[in-house]
């Protein structure tokens, strides 16, 4: 089923990536430059999932998932962390304040297309 | 779904933002070294070129990602505190950037590998520790075995589970996914109602598994969980297997039997006392009934089934409020409860090989510990230049562009229209309303064409950026200083020109240091401060913009320009003697002539102010230059800030039209003819105490040769033109007025015609030609 997608990075070109793959996939992606930015559009439509990078200006993925945990309408949707191979602290950082999984970059398509169907069948 | 198509897209997506991520690293990574302490600035950094890597890996730029990953790891360590960035680290930084952009040009190819390496090992010197290379080979899907396999598998999550936005039954299926599975709920942790928090998950699962796949495809199922939750994988050797595999439902189903006779059994014991019974513990028994005969159901146990039926339809008959529960409705339940009992029993004993699955493993205590939240302080806010932009295919704005183009030219039929109707057909009040009409469209049109052009244009910012570094890095390498000012870098000019101005400024900044800036030594002994000072200038003029490169060096030698002239025997000696400085300055634009002592590996290498010049001029640009010798030397560039649809004047001459850029017109006249004099073959205006050099456009063109000989009269049309060469007066026999033009190129044949822009067709469809200035006298 058709999904909507937050995609959340400040890295331009890595959210178009993953649009181009999640809307390949049929998904329906919404795309946001950092926490912050996220926030503001998480509230004009119901968003199923939202896969977020770590470091990122203004407001991290780490800080949105606390704020997406402490928000009644998205205490149980799933938020996904991009992270990298040496981000491990990170990720159990990113656990503790409510992630769902993570992805590792670099990733390939079918990777990718794999986590969102296991978090958000 | 075309996976090459979308690797491919992805690419295209990278490449556009890596250029923009490696040009601003240039400017951040200059500001860096002088702020080597900035927290602010290293985030920035390292974000950016962690950002190369993590992208640029996924997009499939493998050998730029790994590369990079040892210039994030400088970075990384700085950001951390572990090390202070120097002035050589961010030598090599830059060099490692340049590679960088190399990498991704030339993907692939390995001729740049030495290099990397050079830098790799470069790198590693500042870094405390050796580092180990990225992996940038991707986790290949683990190979599918042939043979099936039985799991045996307990997963009991955190009750905290749902806040991390899971829900376990999406796990479960996923099992279920992989093979045959038999799950059976553990149920014995639900509370009673009134304790039950809805948000916490109570239950466990015990999964038997038949499936191909290996263990670590069950392990990956429970990634983001393993952590915090319980889980148990037992892989069964196959033996075991063939003789367990039919016993296994039943031995599943057993299970649930049990449990479930184990709970109801609580609850009747509730029922027989005397007590009042706990609140909605009849409609516990209901579930775990209902529960249970589904159970049975699927695994064909059908007399259970039966039994459990009857249950189920004498409580709910008797309504679920244990209150009002009636004695005798007591006493069948106990009944049924004790027929169930049996059963199960009889199920148990005809199971031959059941202990395997009666074994169940009691959970550990779950060690579950929560790291505490690590509160990070906020990062700053950036004053980054990140803006919310779409990305536009440039073709879709061109042709955007085009239209609204010929729409603006189209517009200027209206007022012919009206003048004939008018006039022709003496309907003065229809031609009054057909220009009103005209008149609004043509409001709307200058104002889209506002609009279009604003989305074309592009801070200068971009080209400029690079300048800091070049500057440096000629300073280096020459034993140099200098300080590179920047002014008016959100001055704007159209994409294109922007794109194309690139090249002659990086010339003229580079021989402004190069040629310009004189040794410190050399400078104190001139009474100047040591470090040299050059500045990088736009500002918009009327519809051009202006960009001004000054430098307070050495300036030109007009003497040893024209020597140098005379030597390739570009000028004649007695054009040399009859030259004035202005005239000998005009001397450096011309081709082969290269000033410079010996040719150095920054400048000076044939390619000279000629190619500058006809660089802008191509950007129907002109570039004119001042110098003193000692007191340094200014080049100015005036572009015309658009290239798509511009104002021009239109004037006839000789019995065609022409029409001169607007920006290139300083004024219009009309010049009595006592003040055109003539000196020397040539004749000149004087006007408002300022002497132009004059010249006929019908002779310049000579359309006409006859007209060459007409005699001036009385009053002569005067255009004032800026060129290359300064301001010039053109005479023409009339001016026609302003009119909106789109230059259209003149084709192959024509390009090298420098005379012209190209053509324009007016409103009322015939074509004129369009003056280049600068390439006009």
């Amino acid at each position: 089923m058709a999904k909507i997608i937050m995609v959340v990075d400040d890295s331009s070109s890595m959210r178009q990536m993953i649009n181009f793959t999640l809307v390949a996939a049929g998904h329906h992606v919404v795309e946001a430059q950092d926490g912050m930015d996220a926030l503001a559009k998480c509230n004009a439509q119901k968003v199923d999932l939202f896969i977020t990078d770590l470091n990122m200006p203004n407001m991290d993925g780490i800080q949105l998932t606390r704020r997406l945990r402490a928000d009644a309408q998205y205490r149980f949707t799933p938020v996904v962390l991009l992270t990298t191979e040496s981000q491990v602290e990170k990720k159990m950082e990113g656990k503790a304040a409510g992630a769902t999984g993570w992805i590792v970059k670099p990733f390939q398509i079918e990777q990718l297309l794999a986590v969102v169907k296991k978090v958000c069948p | 779904m075309d996976i090459a198509a979308l690797q491919l897209q992805m690419r295209d997506a990278f490449r556009v933002e890596a250029g923009d991520l490696l040009a601003e690293l240039d400017s951040s990574m200059l500001e860096l070294e002088s702020r080597p302490q900035d927290a602010d600035l290293l985030n920035r950094v390292f974000r950016a070129i962690h950002t190369i890597k993590g992208s640029g890996a996924t997009a499939g730029f493998d050998a730029m990602a790994a590369f990079t990953h040892h210039v994030e790891e400088l970075f990384d360590e700085a950001r951390l505190g572990r090390l202070t960035i120097t002035p050589s680290m961010i030598d090599l930084a830059l060099r490692a950037k340049d590679l960088i952009g190399q990498l991704l040009e030339a993907n692939g190819s390995l001729a740049l590998e030495p290099a990397c390496a050079d830098v790799v090992e470069a790198l590693a010197k500042f870094l405390p520790h050796k580092v180990a290379p990225a992996s940038s080979a991707r986790t290949k899907p683990a190979a599918v075995a042939d043979q099936k396999q039985r799991y045996k598998i307990f997963f009991k999550p955190h009750p905290q589970v749902f806040s991390s936005g899971t829900d376990p039954i999406n796990l479960v299926d996923e099992l279920r996914a992989l093979g045959e599975a038999t799950v059976t709920a553990r149920v014995e942790g639900i509370p009673s109602l009134e304790s039950l928090e809805p948000e916490q998950c109570y239950l466990a699962w015990d999964v038997e598994l038949l499936s191909a796949k290996p263990i670590a495809s069950v392990k990956e199922v429970f990634l983001f969980v393993e952590d915090e939750s319980e889980i148990r994988i037992e892989s069964l050797p196959m033996a075991v297997l063939s003789e367990t595999a039919e016993a296994s439902p039943l031995a599943a189903f057993l299970n649930i039997a049990s449990q479930s006779l184990e709970a109801l059994d609580g609850f009747l014991s509730q029922f027989r006392g005397t007590a009042k019974p706990d609140p909605g513990c009849s409609k516990n028994y209901l579930r775990i009934l209902k529960t249970f005969q589904a159970a049975a159901t699927r695994q064909r146990q059908d007399e259970t089934a039966v039994l459990l039926e009857e249950q189920i339809h004498l409580l709910e008959i008797a309504g679920t409020s244990e209150a009002t529960l009636a004695d005798e409705t007591k006493v069948s339940l106990e009944e049924g409860y004790q027929k169930l009992a049996a059963q199960v029993q009889f199920l148990r004993g005809g199971e031959q090989s059941g202990e395997k699955a009666e074994t169940i493993l009691e959970p550990k205590p779950g060690v579950v510990s929560q790291p505490a939240n690590p509160v990070g302080d906020a990062p700053k806010k950036e004053e980054a230049h990140a803006r919310a932009t779409i990305r536009v295919d440039q073709e879709k704005l061109d042709r955007l562009m085009r239209s609204a183009g010929e729409l603006l030219v189209a517009r200027n039929a209206f007022p012919i229209l009206a003048k004939r109707i008018a006039l022709e057909h003496g309907l003065s009040v229809m031609g009054k309303e057909v220009k009103d009409a005209g008149d609004q469209i043509s409001h709307i049109a200058e104002d889209l064409q506002a609009a279009i052009l604003s989305i074309r244009m592009m801070p200068i910012r971009t080209v400029f950026q690079r300048f800091p570094r070049m500057v440096r890095d000629i300073c280096r390498a020459q034993s140099k200083e200098a300080e590179l000012l920047l002014e008016g870098e959100d001055t704007e000019l159209d994409k294109t020109v922007i794109e194309q101005i690139a090249d002659p400024l990086v010339h003229l900044v580079r021989n402004a240091v190069d040629h310009g800036i004189e040794l410190p030594d050399a400078r104190e002994q001139a009474g100047k401060p040591r470090a040299g000072k050059v500045t990088l200038k736009a500002y918009n003029k009327a519809t051009n913009v202006i960009i001004e490169i000054h430098d307070d060096g050495r300036g030109m030698d007009t003497v040893r320009l024209k020597k140098k002239a005379l030597e390739k025997g570009l000028i004649t000696a007695a054009a040399a003697e009859a030259m004035d400085e202005r005239a000998a300055l005009e001397l450096i634009f011309l081709p082969g002539l290269s000033t410079a002592e010996k040719v150095t590996d920054i400048s000076g290498r044939g390619v000279g102010m000629d190619v500058v010049r006809s660089n802008i001029f191509r950007l129907h640009g002109t570039t004119t230059l001042e110098s003193h010798q000692g007191g340094g030397s200014k080049v100015t560039i005036t572009l015309p800030a658009s290239l798509m649809v511009s104002k021009g004047v239109l004037v006839s001459s000789g019995g065609e039209e022409y029409v001169f850029p607007i920006e290139s017109v300083v004024q219009t006249v009309n010049l009595p003819r006592e003040q055109i004099h003539r000196h020397e073959q040539a004749s000149y205006a004087t006007f408002r105490n300022e002497v132009y050099p004059l010249l006929r456009l019908a002779d310049h063109f000579a359309s006409d040769k006859k007209l060459c000989d007409v005699a001036w009269p009385e009053e002569v049309a005067m255009a004032i033109v800026q060129t290359n060469r300064g301001r010039v007066g053109v005479a023409v026999d009339r001016f026609l007025g302003q009119v909106e033009v789109i230059v259209k190129p003149l084709g192959r044949d024509f390009a090298a015609i420098p005379a012209f822009q190209g053509a324009t067709i007016l409103g009322d469809g015939r074509i004129a030609l369009v003056i280049n200035p600068a390439g006009f006298v």
